[in-house]
C-alpha cells in the first residue's frame, strides 16, 4: 500500500467500480479500497440470508426460507434498460462477459387501484384497458410520431419543433388527456415527478424511444436483471480494473484523507499512507464534503408467491405514478425471484421504494405494499441522499451522488461519466478498451 | 434440441499469490513461459477458450485467471459463479501454499458448489530429493476433503511438463460428467417450461441505425 498511485478509489459501490475500471483502462495506476469485507457497498447483494436478517437486527430466519446461501438480496432495487447506458458500458468495456442476464417479464402501471400492462406499441395501445376508445387513437398517433422523430432530421418533426416546445405542449398537440400524460411521462419516459412537463419535448421523446428500443432488444419488457443479483455488477467492473492493473484491498479502514494546501496527496489507514494525485469516493468517505438533499425509502419484502395480477410473472416492475396516489414523486415496485438465483426455490423478493415526502415514510409506500399480497417478512431502510458540495476542481476529490430512487441505472451512469470528465478533463473514450483479453465471444 | 456448438465449460484457477496460476494460464493459452523477474504480475490475463475432443465429443474449456485479485485476499465471489471446474494450485516447493488450500476449497464449495475440483502441484522442476510436499500429503488432503477432489496433477510451467496433459484430462472428465448433467438439465427444463434461460448482452445484430443517405 505504501506506494504512489494516480488515483485511489474509496468504496466498491457500482459507481466507484465503474470509475475504477475506466481509470485503469485509461492507463492510470489505481488503488481501490473498501472498509467492508465485501464488494459492492450499498450495491451489494447480501448473502447468506442470515446476514440480511442480522443486518436488520432481526432474529435468524426460520427453516421455511430454505438454504441461506441460496439468497442474494439487493439493498437498492434497480433494473438495467436493455438499450441504456449501463448496457453500453458493459459491452464496450467487455464486462458483459462476466455476467448473465434475464429479461424482466412484466412492466405494469397503476391506475385507479389496479395495475395494467404498460402499452408500448400501437397494437398494445389499442388493446390496453388504460384508455377509452378515442383516447387510444390519439395515443396511437402520438406513439407513431415519437417513433418517427429523428433528432438530427427536422423533416421528421412534422410541424412541431421538439427542441423548442415543452412536453406539455407536445401532449396538448396530440390531445392526450391527463391520465394518458401520466402513464406516458412516468411509465414510458420514466420521470420521477412532473417537472418534466416544462422540459423540451425532445428529451421526453428520447426517453420514450429508450424505453421502446430497450423493449425491442430482448422482448417482454425493456428491463434486464443479472443472475445472482445486482451485486455482480460492481464485481464485474472491479475485475476489469484488476485485469488492467488495479490493486484491490477490502476490509481496510480509511482513517484520513491527507491534504496539502487544500489538495489531496494521499490517504491514511492506520500507520500506512498511500500517496495519490486524486481520490474518487462515495459520500460515506467524505461526510464533510457532501450535503443531504433528501431521503429515499426502500422496503425489501420476502414472499412465497409472485405479485398478484401479474400473470405469475417471475420478475416484474410496477410504477405507481405520483398523481394516482396524491404524491409528488412516483412509487416503484420491483420483483425478482428464485429463477435469478437471488432466493431459495419458490421464493420471491419484492422491493417498494420512493423518494420520501413526509415524516412518516412507511405510510407513503403503503399503496405499493398493498399490491403485493401476503408478505412473509419485510425490512425497511430510510437512507439519506447526498450530493457533493466539493466538485473536486481544487481538492482533487471526486465524489459520487447517493443512489436515487429511479428504477434503472441511467442516472447512475450519467453521474459516473460526469465524474470521469471532472476528474480527467476528458470524455471517456470507449475505443481505449482493447478487446484483446483472451478469447472474444462469437 | 441437439446443439452443434461444443459446450463451453468455465474452469477457474484458485490458490495463493505466486504459485503459478498465471503461468499455467500462459502455458495453456499461448504455450509460453515468462520468468517471474520478467513480468508485471497478471496484467491483462482474463480468460481463454480452447477446444478439446474426447471420443468424438467436442468440449470447449474456458480457463479463467484471477486477475491478481488474490494478492490481498479479495477475489470477487462472481469469479466463482458458473464455474464447472476449479483447479486448486499450490507450489510443490512451498508447503505454506499447500496448507492454505482448505481455505480456497471452502470458497469454491461456497460460491461454485457444482464445480468439479482438481488439485495441481506446480513448479515440479524445483522439487529436490526430499520434496517439501509429498504424494502422501496430497493424498491425505484429498481424503480429508471427503473426496471432493477428482484428480491430482503435477506440473511445471517452466518446462511445460504435465500442463497440457492436465487440461486434456480435465476436459475428458468434464465431457464424461457433462453427459449426465445435460440430461438432468433437460429433465428439469421440462419441469418449468415457462422459465427462460439467462443470456449475455451484446451489440444489436443490425448495429446502430442505417446510415443516412442524404
Amino acid at each position: 500500500m505504501d506506494e504512489e498511485y494516480d488515483a485511489i478509489v474509496l468504496g466498491t459501490g457500482l459507481k466507484e467500480c465503474i470509475l475504477s475500471g475506466m481509470l485503469s483502462v485509461s492507463g492510470k495506476k489505481v488503488l481501490h479500497i473498501d472498509r467492508n469485507q465485501y464488494y459492492g457497498g450499498d450495491c451489494a447483494s447480501i448473502t447468506p440470508l442470515e446476514e440480511l436478517f442480522a443486518r436488520y437486527k432481526s432474529p435468524p430466519p426460520g427453516e421455511q426460507y430454505g438454504r441461506g446461501r441460496d439468497w442474494n438480496v439487493d439493498l437498492i432495487p434497480k433494473f438495467l434498460m436493455a438499450n441504456g447506458l449501463l448496457v453500453k458500458l458493459l459491452i464496450h468495456t467487455g464486462v458483459t462477459r462476466y455476467l448473465e442476464f434475464k429479461s424482466v417479464e412484466g412492466s405494469y402501471v397503476y391506475k385507479g387501484g389496479k395495475i395494467s400492462k404498460v402499452p408500448v406499441d400501437q397494437k398494445e395501445a389499442l388493446a390496453s384497458d388504460l384508455m377509452g376508445m378515442f383516447e387510444k387513437r390519439r395515443f396511437r398517433n402520438f406513439l407513431v410520431f415519437v417513433q418517427d422523430v429523428k433528432e438530427d432530421d427536422p423533416r421528421t418533426w412534422k410541424d412541431l419543433d421538439p427542441t423548442n416546445t415543452t412536453t406539455q405542449q407536445l401532449y396538448t398537440k396530440f390531445g392526450l388527456d391527463k391520465n394518458t400524460q401520466d402513464f406516458t411521462g412516468h411509465a414510458l419516459a420514466l420521470y420521477r415527478d412532473d417537472d418534466y412537463l416544462n422540459e423540451p419535448a425532445m428529451t421526453t421523446i428520447k426517453r420514450i424511444k429508450l424505453y421502446s428500443d430497450s423493449l425491442a432488444r430482448y422482448g417482454k419488457s425493456p428491463y434486464l436483471y443479472p443472475m445472482y443479483g445486482l451485486g455482480e455488477l460492481p464485481q464485474g467492473f472491479a475485475r476489469l480494473s484488476a485485469i488492467y492493473g488495479g490493486t484491490y484491498m477490502l476490509d481496510k479502514p480509511v482513517d484520513e484523507i491527507v491534504l496539502e494546501n487544500g489538495r489531496v496527496v494521499g490517504i491514511r489507514s492506520g500507520n500506512e499512507v498511500a500517496k495519490c494525485k486524486q481520490v474518487y469516493c462515495d459520500p460515506s468517505y467524505v461526510p464533510d464534503r457532501v450535503k443531504k438533499v433528501g431521503q429515499v425509502i426502500r422496503c425489501i419484502c420476502l414472499m412465497d408467491h409472485p405479485i398478484p395480477n401479474t400473470k405469475d410473472a417471475l420478475s416484474t416492475q410496477i410504477i405507481i405514478p405520483q398523481k394516482q396516489v396524491n404524491r409528488r414523486s412516483d412509487i416503484y415496485v420491483s420483483q425478482v425471484s428464485y429463477t435469478h438465483q437471488v432466493a431459495a426455490k419458490g421464493w420471491f423478493i419484492a422491493m417498494v421504494s420512493t423518494t420520501v415526502e413526509t415524516s412518516n415514510p412507511e405510510e407513503e409506500i403503503k399503496p405499493g405494499l398493498d399490491l403485493l399480497g401476503p408478505i412473509t417478512n419485510k425490512f425497511v431502510t430510510v437512507s439519506d441522499y447526498f450530493e457533493p458540495t466539493d466538485l473536486g476542481g481544487e481538492s482533487g476529490i471526486f465524489i459520487s451522488e447517493s443512489y436515487d430512487a429511479t428504477t434503472h441505472f441511467e442516472t447512475t451512469c450519467l453521474d459516473v461519466l460526469n465524474i470521469f470528465k471532472r476528474g480527467t478533463g476528458e470524455e471517456f473514450d470507449f475505443s481505449k478498451v482493447k478487446h484483446e483479453l483472451g478469447d472474444e465471444e462469437q | 434440441m441437439a446443439s452443434v456448438k461444443a459446450p463451453q465449460q468455465k474452469v477457474i484457477l484458485c490458490g495463493e499469490y505466486g504459485v503459478g496460476k498465471s503461468s499455467l494460464f500462459r502455458r495453456y493459452a499461448f504455450n509460453t513461459f515468462v520468468s517471474s523477474n520478467n513480468r508485471k504480475s497478471t496484467l491483462g490475463l482474463d480468460h481463454f477458450n480452447k477446444e478439446y475432443n474426447f471420443k468424438g465429443k467436442n468440449i470447449k474449456l474456458q480457463l479463467w485467471d484471477t486477475g491478481g485479485m488474490e494478492r490481498v485476499a479479495s477475489i470477487t465471489s462472481s469469479y466463482y459463479k458458473f464455474a464447472e471446474a476449479a483447479i486448486l494450485v499450490f507450489s510443490l516447493d512451498n508447503p505454506a501454499s499447500f496448507h492454505i488450500l482448505s481455505q480456497h476449497l471452502l470458497d469454491i464449495v461456497t460460491y461454485a458448489e457444482n464445480a468439479k475440483i482438481f488439485l495441481c502441484g506446480n513448479k515440479s522442476d524445483l522439487v529436490t530429493q526430499a520434496p517439501q510436499v509429498t504424494d502422501a500429503d496430497m493424498d491425505n488432503f484429498c481424503e480429508q476433503c471427503h473426496n471432493l477432489i477428482s484428480v491430482t496433477y503435477k506440473t511445471s510451467c517452466k518446462t511445460g511438463e504435465g500442463v497440457e496433459e492436465m487440461f486434456a484430462d480435465i476436459a475428458q472428465h468434464l465431457v464424461t460428467s457433462n453427459r449426465s448433467r445435460i440430461e438432468l438439465q433437460q429433465l428439469t427444463e421440462d419441469d418449468n417450461q415457462q422459465q427462460q434461460n439467462s443470456f449475455k448482452v451484446s451489440l444489436p445484430e443490425e448495429s446502430l441505425e442505417p446510415p443516412c443517405l442524404c
